[in-house]
């Protein structure tokens, strides 16, 4: 099957600023790929371009098979960061409405619309004005004028932003529901846990250009984890710790845990058997790399000393993660 | 092209369904036909008959008699008659003026004549002649205590003294430098204006009879004062206009107001259009819609749905108004004043000045974040809508100077001009018109192309408000 987004020497620029800077992608069809980057990074811009909102200035893109998603747009769902609804509008009328626009006939769309309504707990303020709504239920029923239409490719740029973690639940279970209905996702976020917890490809943008392109088994295969998380049954085990092959420093983290850097190189399993082998321990646990920490190595690699962790982190309050 | 066609239909609803259309713009010719209705009505009640005498204190001793005169009912008759007869006169007159067939003169004087009935019927007077030796204080204090409505005073009680006038002798007979002095004239409170005029003027006029028989030059030349009456009378001209065609009656005050009007009717039909359209898109975008209609609509498809809709909604104002106004002529039988074929004209010229209007309003809306950064950029649309007003006069004035002749052929105004020159007094030359339709066509065209890349550009930009360059270069870039 051929991808369902491809784009080569993607490049846009507004005025001095180079947005976008030859970008070349492949999203299979069928994936649920996750565009993260910091603010700025050129995600929004690349989206639109996908989108054919905005134009690149040279480079090629397909989309869905087709040279641009004008052609596709009703295949489309597309979710924008600047997202918005009409005040006055009711706000099934304003899902009918869209659902029209996206090639629905009219008694189809109102089905559907009352089916999601229903769905996501908003069956009783149908009638009821855009503007009354809550936050939340207006970040529900931008996803259901996103999804309406039943779409292949969906495309959600900032999905998680200003939701609270409740609601950030439910969303990921939509898309996660999307994906096993088969549809592409592709979604960009800056909050690299929803990232890792959701996709199976992540595309890293830094300064508008691409710096990993892979799929999540890749990614824990290529950053091996180098941290390992022990609790011993006697708590005053750190030194016979420290004494294992290929461990370079044990931190003590809560009452009775260690957390042990290894060497590079070291080979986790091993260091694993190792420990096992050294002290009666109550847990031993090899901790993934987080998609942060491969996403500051590879900053740091290209020679760029200046991103922060905290950049990677805004809105912390709101998008700490929640467990299921 | 079902999708610009859904945009246009929720463009066009959420427009005519609020309160704001409702009232303002639907409710406004119905309110200013309720007022006009109740100011008729009015005006047609008859206020409370008043019974009363007025008070004459003639010092002059020449003129008591022609009051009374000219209050008996007999008098009263015979001026009635005049006064119908001369308003039958003046209908016929106007009417040919504007070229009126004659029903509708009868109709006209048959209106006049009511309100001079209703007029007239409303006073029953008596003339009580007072000695000069009177006590005029004294008259003066008992007037200032009179209440002159029946209704407040006891019954059977004689009808009260509503006025005391005093004609000085200075009044009929001058002074050595040919001064005459005025005559006073003291009412009661509460007294009709209307008719303390009547008395103020039936005294004048038996003052000037009297000064009239009282002038010994007169009297041997054996006129009367009603000959001399018919003497001053100034004289009214009888104007028509040469044309090639032939003559044509001046219609006076017309010929500048059906200009007005049809000018009047496109500005404000296209303005309501173009206003509403302003302000939609401005809230799309400040209510970061626009995206989300960017994901189902292309940034083309979107602007022309919603000009389409606003112009549904300019045609429903322009419609609504027109066919107010052409009701109104169909039943006063007005019809033949005006050229149906205006009518097409303005249709026509509507779609011109709503689709230049309407692509500046579109290119506006789509640049700026809020409404208040609006302002500063509608300075070109200020201008297209103030010119007509000033170009109104001196063009109704002279529909075919070269003024006007070159005015019709700026794009954006011309649909306005040429309004104003169809509905003039003079005949348009025939070529001028399709000329004028065809630079406004072209200038749609020109308007909406450089609209529609504003717009795509546009819509998606937040922040500081483009300046024209940068909205050149947004025309240039895509």
């Amino acid at each position: 099957m051929p991808d369902a987004i491809v784009t080569r020497r993607l490049t846009k620029t507004f005025g001095p600023k180079l947005a976008v800077n030859s970008l070349d992608l492949n999203i299979p069809t069928g994936s649920i790929c996750g565009v993260i980057g910091p603010n700025g990074a050129g995600k929004t811009t690349t989206i639109r371009m996908i989108m054919s909102i905005i134009f690149p200035d040279s480079g090629e893109l397909s989309v869905l098979g087709k040279a641009s998603a004008v052609e596709s747009k009703d295949r489309i769902g597309y979710l924008p960061e600047e997202r918005g609804l009409y005040k006055k509008m009711k706000v099934f009328s304003f899902l009918t409405y869209l659902a029209k626009l996206k090639g629905i006939d009219s008694p189809a769309a109102s089905t559907k619309v009352a089916n999601w309504l229903a769905r996501v707990g908003l069956g009783d303020v149908a009638r009821k004005k855009c503007e009354e709504l809550s936050k939340g239920m207006q970040q529900k029923v931008q996803f259901i004028a996103a999804v309406i239409h039943e779409p292949d490719l969906l495309i959600l740029d900032e999905v998680f932003s200003g939701l609270d973690p409740v609601n950030r639940l439910l969303i990921r279970e939509l898309i996660d529901e999307q994906h096993r209905d088969g549809r592409t996702i592709l979604f960009s976020t800056h909050a690299m846990y929803e990232a890792e917890q959701l996709c199976d490809r992540i595309l890293m943008i830094h300064r508008g250009q691409k710096v990993l392109d892979a799929t999540m088994p890749e990614i824990y295969a290529r950053f091996d984890p180098r941290t390992m998380l022990v609790q011993p049954i006697h708590p005053d085990a750190a030194d016979s710790l420290r004494a294992i092959d290929g461990v370079i420093a044990v931190d003590p983290v809560d009452i009775d845990s260690f957390e042990l850097k290894l060497r590079d190189g070291t080979d986790p399993i091993d260091a694993v058997r190792r420990v096992a082998m050294a002290i009666p321990a109550r847990r031993i646990e090899l901790k993934r790399t987080s998609l942060e920490d491969v996403f500051i190595d590879l900053v740091q690699a290209t020679g760029d000393q200046t991103i922060k962790r905290e950049d990677l982190r805004t809105n912390t309050t709101l998008e700490q993660p929640v467990h299921a | 092209m079902l999708k610009t066609f859904y945009v246009a239909w929720r463009e066009f609803t959420s427009t005519i369904w609020t309160k704001g259309f409702i009232i303002g713009v639907l409710m406004t010719p119905l309110i200013m036909l309720v007022v006009a209705g109740a100011i008729a009505l009015t005006k047609n009640l008859k206020g409370p008959r008043l019974i009363g005498s007025i008070a004459v204190i003639d010092e002059s001793g020449r003129v008591a008699q022609g009051i009374k005169t000219r209050f008996s009912p007999e008098f009263l008759k015979s001026e009635k008659e005049q006064l119908v007869k001369s308003v039958d006169q003046t209908a016929k007159e106007g009417a040919d003026k504007i070229g009126l067939s004659e029903d509708q003169a009868a109709m006209a004087s048959g209106i006049a004549k009511d309100a001079i009935n209703n007029a007239l019927s409303k006073a029953d007077l008596t003339i009580e002649e007072l000695p000069p030796t009177i006590d005029l204080a004294a008259a003066k204090a008992a007037l200032a205590a009179i209440d002159i409505h029946e209704k407040n005073r006891p019954e059977g009680s004689p009808p009260p003294r509503v006025a005391i006038a005093v004609v000085p002798a200075g009044a009929v007979t001058p002074s050595a430098e040919g001064v005459y002095t005025k005559f006073e004239l003291f009412t009661a409170q509460k007294l009709d204006f209307e008719i303390q005029g009547r008395i103020e003027n039936k005294i004048a006029a038996a003052i000037v009879d009297a000064r009239i028989t009282s002038d010994d030059r007169i009297q041997r030349s054996g006129l009367t004062p009603e000959d001399i009456r018919a003497l001053v009378k100034e004289p009214d001209a009888n104007t028509a206009t040469l044309t090639k065609e032939g003559e044509k009656k001046n219609a006076g005050a017309a010929q500048f107001l059906l200009p007005m009007a049809f000018m009047l009717l496109l500005l404000m039909s296209v303005m309501t259009g173009g206003q509403y359209l302003l302000t939609s898109t401005v809230e799309e975008k400040s209510s970061r819609v626009m995206e989300v209609l960017l994901s189902a609509v292309s940034p083309a498809q979107l602007m022309i749905g919603k000009i389409v809709g606003q112009m549904c909604v300019g045609l429903v104002i322009l419609t609504l108004y027109s066919g107010v106004a052409v009701a109104s002529l169909i039943v006063f039988s007005f019809m033949h004043v005006l050229d149906p074929i205006l009518l097409v004209y303005l249709f026509i010229f509507f779609f011109i000045a709503f689709f230049i209007i309407a692509s500046m309003m579109a290119a506006v809306g789509s640049a700026v974040s809020e409404m208040r950064e609006a302002q500063t950029m509608m300075t070109p649309i200020m201008v297209i809508i103030m010119l007509p007003w000033l170009l109104w006069m001196p063009i109704s004035r002279a529909p075919n100077s070269l003024f006007s002749t070159i005015m019709s052929f700026v794009p954006g105004i011309n649909p306005f001009v040429m309004m104003i020159r169809l509905t003039g007094s003079e005949p348009t030359p025939t070529w001028q018109i399709p000329v004028s339709i065809l630079v406004g066509l072209i200038s749609v065209v020109i308007c909406a192309w450089g609209a529609s890349k504003i717009f795509r550009i546009g819509v998606l930009m937040y922040g500081k408000p483009p300046n024209v360059r940068t909205l050149i270069k947004w025309i240039r870039m895509a």
